[in-house]
């Protein structure tokens, strides 16, 4: 039987044998079995390639390539023994608690049952069901409770029960508890540093377990800003606030408080939004508060004085953007007056003057192009415009394209009403009394009229309500609207308040920081800074002041007022 | 003349059995084998969750296998463009009415189960090409006219496949395409111009991957760039390769395995765990089982007559080459991560049953090896 026809090029011929078949192939059919043949061989050759390939590389990586693998890069290990953490004056932060965890060999116990219920009765809240099933099981060894204290371990001794065990263990316990967690930090279930200072003291490895580690917290002005600002969270109902005071002649942190907070006893019942440190780590666009910086920017390079100004009657028009005024006065407005009433316009115009290079730098030696050198983990990175082009000069002048964190404006203030002198900012207590290092940014006179003027800001302009009777507070608001996808949130503000008491002598900064705050019946329903966090930061003054020894002084009493001004 | 082509007299069912290719179908058993071992180790010594529903699946993918192997080799001559049509029509069903899974459209929601039509073009791309290629004479694979037909054949449902986005199944789709156009005989310098405008064209394609691919490719370069986030896998595959050693951790006892330091250990990852606790010697014993295999599959082709067959089984063997290829080398950080298994070893389904049936394709073409198909139809009735 053949496949053969006339006419076709190709021919299949097949002829059958009695005990085998040949088959004959001839022409293109044979050409393309050939060809196809050798291109076979030649796909054969590469695949056996890759596969010679693929086997190198399980030798390459099973025999040779070990040692390279596990050379994990340095680790920074938790601490042996972590030293207790204090606050300035001695009360204890933190501590290590020594104890004992409870394990078990289930082999070894001759009735799971029984010495279950007996261990209840000594461990509150033991599970009794599922300690029933782990001493029950197969295994060699199960942990039944961590962190026992010396009674418990001396009861469980007595009942006698073979198999039971126990490992030394420390617990990190921290008896202030919410007060200062943002500062301290937290630990891992291996006392590891996990956050905060806690985190910091693994870092700079300190071994040393008998000297505890002293910081520049005050416990009770930190108590005191905590519950103000919870205050205000509640009463202007904002997602969260900041708040920071600081001493204005060593860049001492007194207090630090982000909200919400955590208990860091409880760290794996917090949420992200919780440990999130909003004084530290978050960067906002401050706002007007930063008028503050453009104006002691502009009075000691000299491009103004306190008896010129600039014409505040029209919005200035850049590119896209309008400049325009909140508090509009539509007029000719004097350098104290652009401060008092919080003029864009007239700041815009004062740092077109001042020029951007120069602009930069000021900002850089007070500290808010970089970020902070405190001894936290979480410092968060200012953000600031490249190239900074003059639109951002403009804007920046009131506060809008660089967003800098709480703790930098406090900083940063200080530096502005101390004399004019930058100290690094710090949460480890200073030996008291040395003199503290610092860097020169602004010449003493321009930081007594900056005095001055904030002290204006809180008597006759945006600041009023941040007044604490007797405390001579000055400061500076600040609103800003939140940043959003392609421009700004109108509804989500940013209000905070940094200011100084006494202004004749400064002695301490306050900021206080509120993550959008709505308006409320006392307010007429106004969430901007004059309403929201100039009160909060006059309650924080009232209440710490006291504390901290500062005398107060009649400021109705015009004669006393002006003695106390004069140095 | 019936629908399975012309009754040969001298192909009785006896001597089908004869033909068949008894060892490949071990060796494919063995594999499976095998995987079944490591799905046990990889569950913690237990056959639930992975062995079980893997071992079902193999039963189905073994009987199709075997319902493929002794269908005439013409049946699936004349069903080659019919199915072809079914594949791609499916592929155009997942862009329009697609479960996404992992943030992938890849599967067709059928009710009792999910189809992943890309998957069944890999046979279908492969079946279509031989078919068409058979039709032509020697002196037409060599003129570029007769390129258009399969380069359309190959690239709707590659860019189909791309929508998806299935990167993985992209490339072997093309890959295996190629091979078979290679195989047919196509001149080397086309090879050697696609593969200049490929590389030309990498700048432009990086534009249009997604931000996971352009991560994973970036990872490849340099796995420790990201130890926590993509470059994770490739980093503890490494670590669990490295602790292997030559005799491996023993079975059950792959600490990266087992404790689960290993995403996707028991898909596309199941290598590791396999080098892992099996150390060198298991590594490369699966490699020797894929390479019998591979080696059977080419022996099956370089004996068969006519050209559909032979590129049928050449493409088959190809693309399974390919899964080995590619897996292997992107479990060992030698190529970026593509969501490719490991045949016949990773869990999985569709995988599984396309492996199968590809290989019942083979064991047909073997089956069959003397049937004499002529190169137009219509010759084919004496």
């Amino acid at each position: 039987m053949t496949y053969a026809r006339q006419g076709t090029p190709q021919t299949y011929a097949r002829h059958s044998g009695e005990n085998s078949r040949r088959v004959q192939i001839e022409g293109v059919a044979a050409a393309a079995l050939k060809k196809s043949q050798a291109r076979l061989t030649a796909v054969a050759g590469i695949f056996a390639i890759g596969f010679l390939v693929l086997a190198g590389r399980v030798v390459d990586l099973t025999l040779v390539r070990i040692p390279e693998l596990f050379a994990a890069p340095p680790v920074v290990t938790a601490l042996a023994f972590r030293p207790d953490i204090t606050d300035r004056n001695g009360i204890l932060l933190a501590t290590s608690l020594k104890g004992v965890s409870l394990y078990a060999n289930p082999r070894d116990i001759p009735n799971p049952k029984q010495a279950a219920r007996h261990l209840a009765a000594i461990i509150p809240g033991l599970d009794q069901a599922a300690t029933v099933a782990r001493l029950s099981s197969e295994k060699s060894f199960v942990w039944l409770e961590r962190h026992l204290g010396p009674r418990q371990q001396d009861a469980i001794n007595r009942l006698g029960i073979p198999g039971l065990n126990f490992e030394p263990t420390v617990k990190r316990i921290y008896p202030q508890g919410r007060h200062a967690a943002h500062v301290i930090g937290y630990v891992g279930i291996d006392s590891e540093g996990l956050g905060g200072i806690e985190k910091t003291l693994d870092y700079e490895g300190r071994q040393d377990e008998t000297r505890a580690q002293v910081l520049s917290i005050d416990l009770r002005v930190q108590n005191a800003l905590r519950e103000e600002l919870i205050w205000a969270v509640a009463e202007f109902r904002a997602i969260g606030a900041a708040g920071v005071v600081m001493d204005v002649a060593t860049g001492e942190i007194l207090a630090l408080v982000s909200l919400p907070d955590f208990d860091p006893n409880r760290i794996d019942q917090s949420i992200n939004d919780q440990r999130f440190n909003r004084a530290t780590l978050a960067v906002y666009e401050m706002g007007s508060t930063f008028k503050t910086f453009t104006t002691a920017n502009a009075l000691e390079i000299g491009t103004v004085n306190l008896k010129s100004g600039y014409d505040a009657s029209e919005p200035i028009r850049v590119a896209r953007f309008i400049i325009r005024d909140d508090h509009a006065k539509n007029r000719w407005l004097s350098v104290p007056e652009i401060l008092v009433y919080s003029s864009n316009i007239g700041a815009a115009k004062m740092a077109l003057d001042i020029g951007s290079e120069r602009q930069r730098k000021f900002l850089g030696d007070l500290g808010l192009l970089r970020a902070a050198e405190i001894e936290l983990p979480e410092v968060g990175s200012p953000l600031s415009p490249t190239p900074w082009r003059e639109i951002n000069t403009m804007t920046i002048a009131f506060g809008h394209g660089v967003a800098v964190s709480p703790v930098q404006l406090a900083n940063a203030f200080a530096t502005i009403i101390n004399g004019g002198v930058h100290h690094v900012p710090t949460l480890f207590k200073r030996v008291p009394g040395a003199r503290t290092p610092g860097k020169r940014v602004l010449s003493e006179h321009v930081s007594a009229d900056m005095r001055h003027l904030l002290r204006r800001i809180v008597v006759e302009g945006t600041g009023k309500k941040a007044a604490a009777p007797g405390y001579v507070v000055g400061g500076k608001t600040g609103t800003a609207e939140k940043a959003k996808a392609g421009g700004y949130n109108r509804k989500a503000l940013i209000a905070s308040f940094v200011g100084a008491f006494p202004m004749n002598d400064p002695r301490y900064v306050v900021l206080a920081l509120l993550d959008e705050p709505k308006g409320n019946e006392s307010t007429f329903n106004f969430a901007s800074a004059g309403w929201t966090a100039a009160p909060t930061v006059g309650r924080i003054i009232s209440r710490i002041a006291p504390i901290l020894a500062v005398k107060p002084i009649d400021e109705d009493d015009r004669q006393l007022m002006a003695a106390a001004w004069t140095p | 003349m019936s629908v399975l082509g012309d009754p040969d007299p001298h192909l009785t069912f006896g001597k089908k059995l004869r033909n068949n290719s008894w060892g490949l179908v071990l060796l494919l058993c063995a594999t499976a084998g095998l995987g079944f071992a490591i799905l046990y180790s990889v569950a913690g010594g237990s056959v639930d969750p992975w062995v079980t529903r893997q071992a079902a699946r193999f039963a189905i993918g073994f009987t199709l296998m075997m319902g493929v192997a002794f269908v005439d080799i013409r049946f699936w001559l004349k069903a080659a463009y019919p199915f072809y049509a079914i594949s791609l029509v499916m592929l155009v069903g997942v862009e329009l009415v697609g479960v996404t899974g992992q943030g992938a459209q890849r599967w067709v929601d059928l009710g009792i189960f999910n189809l992943q039509p890309s998957e069944m073009m890999k046979l279908s791309l492969v079946m279509v090409l031989a078919r068409y290629f058979h039709g032509l004479a020697q002196d037409e694979i060599g003129k570029l006219r007769w390129l258009i037909v399969p380069t359309f054949l190959t690239v709707v449902p590659v860019i189909l496949v791309l929508r998806e986005p299935d990167l993985g199944t992209a490339i072997l789709l093309l890959a295996a395409a190629g091979m078979v156009v290679w195989l047919a005989g196509a001149r080397w310098w086309l090879f050697a111009l696609i593969l200049i405008a490929a590389i030309a064209s990498i700048p432009i394609g990086w534009e249009y991957m997604h931000g996971y691919q352009q991560e994973r490719i970036l990872t490849f370069l340099n796995p420790e760039r990201d130890p926590l986030g993509a470059g994770y896998h490739i980093m503890q595959s490494k670590i669990a390769l490295g602790s292997g050693g030559i005799w491996g951790k023993g079975f059950l006892l792959g600490t990266q395995s087992q404790l689960s330091f290993l995403p996707e250990k028991q898909t596309d990852f199941i290598f590791t765990t396999l080098a892992e606790e099996l150390g060198l010697a298991g590594g490369l014993m699966l490699l020797a089982l894929y390479t019998v295999i591979i080696s059977i599959g080419f022996g099956i082709a370089f004996r068969s007559l006519n050209q559909f067959s032979r590129l049928l089984a050449l493409g088959i063997t190809c693309t399974f080459f390919l899964y080995v290829f590619i897996n292997v080398a992107m479990v060992m950080g030698l190529v970026p991560v593509v969501g490719v298994p490991l045949p016949l070893i990773s869990y999985g389904g569709t995988a599984m049953v396309t492996v199968m049936l590809g290989f019942g394709l083979v064991l047909s073409v073997s089956i069959h090896r003397d049937v004499p198909i002529p190169r137009k139809p219509g010759l084919d009735a004496p």
